[in-house]
C-alpha cells in the first residue's frame, strides 16, 4: 500500500531503537554541553550517557529472540550475533563512562596531564559506541566500513583528549596515521570484492564469490581476503598491524585504553567474523583432487591461525620486558587477541559461542583491572609496575580483586579467562590443529611470569608508603561487579555457555531475513 | 573473466601514461621553444597585480583551514540535499522527516562551531 508517508516508512524501523537511543542521547549531550556554564561540573553529562546505554541495552533485550530482521536491504540487520555484541559494547561504554567521571574529576592532577573538555570526553564515548554498534549489525560492506570509521574517528579524539600532555599527543598521532592505513587497506580489499561480484550486499556477495572463485579469479579472492584482514587486525591489533597499541594504550587517558582494548576490540571482532563468515562461506573449491573442499576453511584460514599463534608469541614475549603497567597490559591485549583469533581460524561449530564467552570474560576482567589501574597509578603518580608495590597492605580489596583479574588473563583456574581459553583449546585440539593448541599452551605459560610480576608487587614488596587507598564509590562498583562477574562465570561457566547457546542462536548471522 | 578484470586495468594503465607524459612532455617541450631571460621581477610573488609583501613563505593562520572545514558543512549538505530534492515526489513525507534531522545534526554542527568562537577571527 502507497501511503503519503513513501516507501521507507515501510520499514520496521524500531528494530534500530537502540541506535537510535545512543545517537538521541550523543546529540543531546553535545547541546548541553555548548549551553552548560564553561566552569560547571560536567558530571551528570556522564549520567546521561550511562542512563542511555542502560536504555538501549534494555531495547536491544527487546530485539532478542525475535528472528533476524533486516531493513534497508540489509543496510542494517537485526540477528543475535548483532544483539549479543551490542550488549558487550554498551556494558563496556557503562564501565568507561564510570571510570571517566572519576578519572577526570580526581584531584592533584598536573595542569598539563588533565583532559580539556569533559563534555566532548564523554559524548565522544557515546558516538565511538554508536559505532561499534552498526559495526556489529549490518549486511553491507558499505555501512559496516562507515560504522568502522566512526568507531576509528572517535577514538582518535579521545586519545589526544589530554591536549597539553605530550605522549598523549604522540599516541593519538601515530593512532591517526596507523589507523588511516589500516582503513585505506580494508578499502582497498572490498574494492576488489565489490570488483568480482559487483555488490556491496554480504549475502549477494556470498553468492557471486562462489562463482567468480570457479571462473578462475582464486588469486584476486585470495588477495581480497588478506587485504580486508590486513586492515581489520588493526581494530583487534593482533598481527600484523599490532605495532601501535602499545603507544597508544600508555599516551591515551586509562579509561579510554580500556575502552580500546575491550569495546573497540570487540567491534573488530564482530565485524572480522561477520564479514569473513558471510561473504566467504560459499567459496569452494569442487575441482580439487580430493573432492570439494571450503576455500576459507582449508587455505584462507589456515593463514589466520598462523598470524593469531604469531600475536600470542609477540604479545606475551614483549610484555615481559615492559616497566609500564599500560604497555604491559597493551602486549597483554595483543596476545588476547591471539587467543580469540583462534576459534576463527579453526571453525569449529561452536565458534560464535566460544568467541562471545571470551569476550565476555576478557571484558570483566580488562574492565576490572584497568580500573584497578587506573586508582593505582593516579594515586602513585607513576605508571611504573611498582606502583602496585604493597598495595595488600594499603587496600587488601583491591589486592584481592587484582589477583583475580590477572589470573584469570593468565588463564588459571577457577576463573573466568581460563574456561574461555580451555574451551578455545579444545575446540582447537578437536579440529586437529595440534600446532595452534600447543603454541597456545607455551604463550600462556610465559605469560604467567609477568602477571605473577604484578601480583607478587602487591603482596611481597614493600610499597613507598602504607597509607590507605581511598576507592572512589564508582570504581568500587566497576570493580565489584567485575570480580563477581570473573568469579561467577569461571564458577558456573557451562551454565553461562548454555545461556548464550539458548538465547542467542548466533548461528542466524548467515541466515537470510525472516526466517 | 579473469582476463576480463585485468583488462579493466589496461585503460588505468593507460591514463596513468598519459598523465604522467602530458605534463613532462609539455614543460619538455616549452623548455626548448621559449626564450630564457630570468630577472628580479619574475621571482616575487604573485599576487594578482598587487604589489607582493614579503615573501611566499610565511605562516598562515590556522582559522583559514577551519573556515574551509566549516565550509565542507554546507558543501556536504548542498550534495545531499539536490539528490533528495530530485527523487523527493517517489520518497515521500518520510524522507522529508530524514532530511529534517540531517540538516539538524548540520546545525548542531554550526552551533558547535559558534560556541567554540571558529566564528570570531581574533
Amino acid at each position: 500500500m502507497e501511503s503519503r508517508w513513501g516507501p521507507l516508512a515501510q520499514y520496521d524501523w524500531s528494530v534500530m531503537a537502540p541506535e537510535f537511543t545512543i545517537l538521541i542521547v550523543a546529540t543531546l549531550i553535545s547541546v548541553i554541553d555548548l549551553l552548560m556554564p564553561n566552569h560547571s561540573n560536567r558530571r551528570p553529562l556522564a549520567w546521561l550517557g550511562i542512563v542511555g546505554s542502560l536504555l538501549a541495552g534494555w531495547f536491544v533485550l527487546q530485539n532478542t529472540g525475535h528472528g533476524v530482521v533486516e531493513i534497508l536491504n540489509g543496510s542494517y540487520r537485526v540477528d543475535a550475533f548483532g544483539n549479543v555484541f551490542k550488549l558487550i559494547f554498551l556494558a563496556g561504554t557503562i564501565f568507561t563512562l564510570l571510570m571517566s567521571i572519576n578519572y577526570l574529576n580526581r584531584g592533584g592532577v598536573k595542569e598539563e596531564e588533565k583532559v580539556v573538555d569533559h563534555g566532548e570526553f564523554y559524548y565522544l564515548t557515546l558516538t565511538a559506541l554508536l559505532g561499534s554498534m552498526i559495526m556489529s549489525s549490518s549486511a553491507d560492506a558499505i555501512t559496516l566500513f562507515v560504522g568502522l570509521e566512526l568507531l576509528s574517528i572517535s577514538s582518535y579524539i579521545l586519545v589526544g583528549t589530554r591536549k597539553k600532555h605530550l605522549l598523549s599527543n604522540e599516541s593519538a598521532f601515530k593512532y591517526v596515521v596507523s589507523g588511516s592505513i589500516a582503513s585505506a587497506t580494508v578499502l582497498y580489499g572490498i574494492s576488489f570484492l565489490y570488483g568480482l561480484t559487483g555488490t556491496t550486499n554480504l549475502f549477494e556477495m556470498a553468492d557471486r564469490l562462489g562463482q567468480a572463485y570457479m571462473a578462475g579469479n582464486a588469486l584476486l579472492i585470495y588477495i581480497a581476503f588478506f587485504l580486508t584482514f590486513v586492515g581489520l587486525s588493526f581494530k583487534i591489533s593482533s598481527v600484523p598491524y599490532h605495532m601501535w597499541a602499545p603507544d597508544v594504550y600508555q599516551g591515551a587517558p586509562t579509561p579510554i585504553t580500556a575502552f580500546l582494548s575491550v569495546v573497540s576490540k570487540a567491534a573488530g571482532f564482530a565485524l572480522i567474523i561477520r564479514f569473513f563468515i558471510t561473504a566467504f562461506r560459499s567459496v569452494v573449491d569442487y575441482n580439487a583432487a580430493n573432492g570439494p573442499h571450503s576455500v576459507l576453511i582449508s587455505e584462507l584460514l589456515l593463514v589466520v591461525g598462523i598470524l593469531a599463534a604469531i600475536s600470542m608469541i609477540v604479545g606475551n614475549t614483549l610484555a615481559l620486558r615492559q616497566t609500564n603497567i599500560k604497555r604491559m597490559m597493551a602486549y597483554s591485549s595483543i596476545a588476547q587477541a591471539g587467543y580469540i583469533l583462534v576459534p576463527f581460524a579453526t571453525l569449529t561449530s561452536l565458534i560464535f559461542e566460544q568467541t562471545v564467552f571470551y569476550l565476555i570474560a576478557y571484558l570483566l576482567m580488562n574492565m576490572g583491572a584497568f580500573a584497578i589501574i587506573m586508582i593505582v597509578t593516579g594515586d602513585r603518580e607513576t605508571e611504573d609496575i611498582r606502583s602496585f608495590a604493597g598495595l595488600y597492605h594499603r587496600a587488601p580489596f583491591l589486592a584481592i580483586a587484582m589477583t583475580f583479574f590477572l589470573l584469570s588473563l593468565a588463564g588459571i583456574p577457577i576463573s573466568a579467562g581460563f574456561f574461555g581459553k580451555f574451551y578455545i583449546f579444545m575446540s582447537s585440539l578437536v579440529m586437529g590443529n595440534y600446532w595452534l593448541a600447543g603454541i597456545m599452551i607455551a604463550t600462556s605459560v610465559v605469560s604467567y611470569y609477568y602477571y605473577f610480576g604484578i601480583i607478587r608487587q602487591m603482596y611481597m614488596r614493600p610499597g613507598e608508603t602504607e597509607a590507605p587507598l581511598r576507592v572512589p564509590a564508582g570504581i568500587a562498583v566497576i570493580v565489584l561487579i567485575a570480580f563477581i562477574g570473573t568469579v561467577g562465570v569461571g564458577i558456573v561457566p557451562d551454565s553461562v555457555l548454555n545461556f548464550i547457546h539458548a538465547n542467542f542462536p548466533l548461528m542466524d548471522l548467515i541466515e537470510a531475513a525472516g526466517q | 573473466m579473469a582476463d576480463l578484470y585485468s583488462n579493466n586495468y589496461l585503460i588505468v594503465a593507460i591514463f596513468f601514461i598519459l598523465g604522467l607524459a602530458l605534463p613532462i612532455g609539455a614543460l619538455t617541450a616549452g623548455r626548448f621553444l621559449r626564450p630564457n631571460n630570468p630577472i628580479a621581477e619574475k621571482r616575487t610573488t604573485y599576487e594578482s597585480g598587487m604589489e607582493p609583501i614579503g615573501g611566499s613563505w610565511v605562516q598562515f593562520n590556522v582559522k583559514y583551514y577551519i573556515y574551509a572545514l566549516l565550509f565542507v558543512v554546507f558543501d556536504v549538505e548542498t550534495i545531499f540535499l539536490y539528490p533528495w530534492a530530485v527523487a523527493y515526489d517517489q520518497l515521500g513525507l518520510f524522507a522529508l522527516v530524514e532530511m529534517l534531522i540531517f540538516v539538524t545534526l548540520l546545525v548542531i554542527g554550526l552551533i558547535y562551531a559558534w560556541k567554540k568562537k571558529v566564528l570570531e577571527w581574533d
